[in-house]
């Protein structure tokens, strides 16, 4: 049996009138790669942010290998140096190039020398094909090169699990190729990820399992295909026209 | 305009003790203001509240009253007399550290707080993230303001006339007195102020040039 990296049970979010999560439950096990989709507002950003416990839930549990983040008295700075992140909004430290902002988690939190750290970071830049702007400042990178960093910043912590919020919707449709070629080749690796984006086709091909959320709750969830034949849910059904219809327009 | 070669020390000496006030004021202030930003920007409701009423008192009321309530009422209290350097320092300190904290908090708040979240999860503490991600590039915005908060409290601490301080203005004022000239004694003291002020902001915006990050706060950021 393969083991549950990540867990939450139940979990309630609102922002005080607003309601974002309404009693979520989801399990990801290890090398599992989830994909999260559902229109805007439907509550998939908060509960990665949730998941990563960087916004503290209202109510309801998240465990990491049976450790449970949500009970008072948690390191949740040694929990979330466990747990990568990838931002919709990429959120490169703008004032260090991308090889500083790779090792400033590795020197700072895993306490590495400066030379191992830059070791270690050389070796994530790599793995996204990005050493070669390893002394670049952001603001000298496209969007794509700037996630590419961003998802090497989180690799290189060695996560156990990495969650991505919408990493190619600020990206252009070229950009957003070269990130989602990453992301599948991290897939391959055999790493565990929970991601959320509306690209139908990456998460056709490299997705374990789909899940479709809504208005705070989890709609339905099952494997693309069933997705892409034959969705029970109305409101499910009419999502999935509307993206196939862009994407056969893109085409 | 001869005349005052004869007053070269004292000026020279005045205008030293203008510097070190200056320097005083705007070295210590500047770690208050560090301090005090932070607090107020992450802090709790009364350690907000505190430092709100340090940074309101200090930029609501005059200088030379602030001046006058630390060489005279304050020691009158407690039966005793204090020194008008110290007090000088103390003053200026405070005055400066109050500005400070509200350049240093703006520049705080225009580095986004998404930069803190981002920090956070790699695993770094809100301290962590304060020095390495939200401090280096709050303190890059900040050259221009602090730029300004020179030149105003090089000017500022003329006040220190009021508590017999003899920084250079004081030395002007003294030798205008002996002389009967004052339109030259004042005219050669604003010379002073202009040169030395000019040169510093000079060099405090190459300074800014040289540590600015490549492409961040150019334009609209």
């Amino acid at each position: 049996m393969t083991e549950v990296v990540l867990k939450a049970k139940n979990l309630w979010k609102d922002y005080g009138n607003v309601v974002a999560l309404k009693g979520v439950s989801l399990e990801v096990k290890e090398g599992e790669v989830k994909v999260l989709f559902g229109p805007s507002g439907s509550g998939k950003s908060t509960l990665l942010r949730c998941l990563a416990m960087l916004t503290i839930p209202t109510k309801g549990e998240v465990y990491l290998r049976g450790e449970c983040l949500t009970s008072p008295g948690v390191d949740l700075n040694k929990a979330r140096a466990r747990i990568g992140f990838v931002f919709q909004n990429i959120l490169l430290f703008h004032h260090l190039t991308a090889l500083e902002n790779v090792t400033l988690g590795l020197r700072h939190v895993l306490g590495m020398s400066k030379e191992e750290a830059e070791k270690k970071a050389m070796e994530a830049l790599r793995e996204v094909r990005m050493e070669k702007w390893a002394h670049c400042y952001p603001a000298h990178l496209s969007g794509g090169q700037q996630q590419r960093v961003g998802i090497a910043r989180a690799l290189a912590m060695d996560p156990e699990v990495i969650l991505f919020d919408e990493p190619t919707s600020s990206l252009d449709p070229e950009l957003t190729g070269e990130v989602l070629d990453t992301i599948r080749m991290l897939a391959k690796e055999g790493r565990t990820m929970v991601i959320a984006t509306h690209e139908m086709l990456f998460a056709r091909e490299a997705a374990d399992e789909m899940i479709f959320m809504d208005e705070g709750k989890i709609v339905e969830v099952g494997p693309p295909e069933h997705f892409f034949t034959n969705p029970s849910n109305e409101r499910v059904k009419r999502f999935m026209a509307r993206l196939l219809e862009k994407r056969a327009w893109w085409e | 305009m001869y005349f005052l070669l004869r007053y070269m020390e004292l000026f020279l000496n005045g205008f030293i003790l203008t510097v070190i006030l200056t320097v005083i004021g705007l070295s210590v202030g500047f770690v208050i203001g560090i301090l005090t930003a932070i607090g107020d920007v992450y802090g709790g409701k009364i350690l907000r509240i505190l430092i709100n009423i340090y940074v309101e008192f200090f930029r609501g009321s005059p200088l030379v009253a602030q001046l006058f309530i630390f060489y005279y009422s304050i020691p009158t209290l407690f039966n005793t007399i204090v020194d008008p350097f110290t007090v000088g320092c103390i003053v200026f300190i405070l005055n400066s550290g109050a500005y400070q904290k509200g350049y240093i908090k703006g520049a705080i708040e225009a580095v986004y707080a998404d930069q803190m979240m981002a920090a956070r999860s790699l695993g770094l503490t809100k301290w962590q993230a304060i020095r390495y991600v939200i401090l280096p590039q709050a303190l890059r915005i900040l050259i221009p303001s602090w730029t300004n908060e020179f030149c105003s409290l090089t000017k500022s601490t003329s006040v220190a006339i009021a508590i017999t301080l003899r920084e250079v203005t004081t030395i002007a004022y003294i030798v205008a007195a002996q002389t009967f000239r004052p339109l030259e004694t004042y005219a050669f003291v604003g010379l002073i102020y202009f040169l030395w002020i000019f040169a510093v902001v000079k060099v405090l915006d190459i300074v800014y040039k040289k540590v600015r990050i490549p492409g961040f706060g150019e334009g609209v950021a």
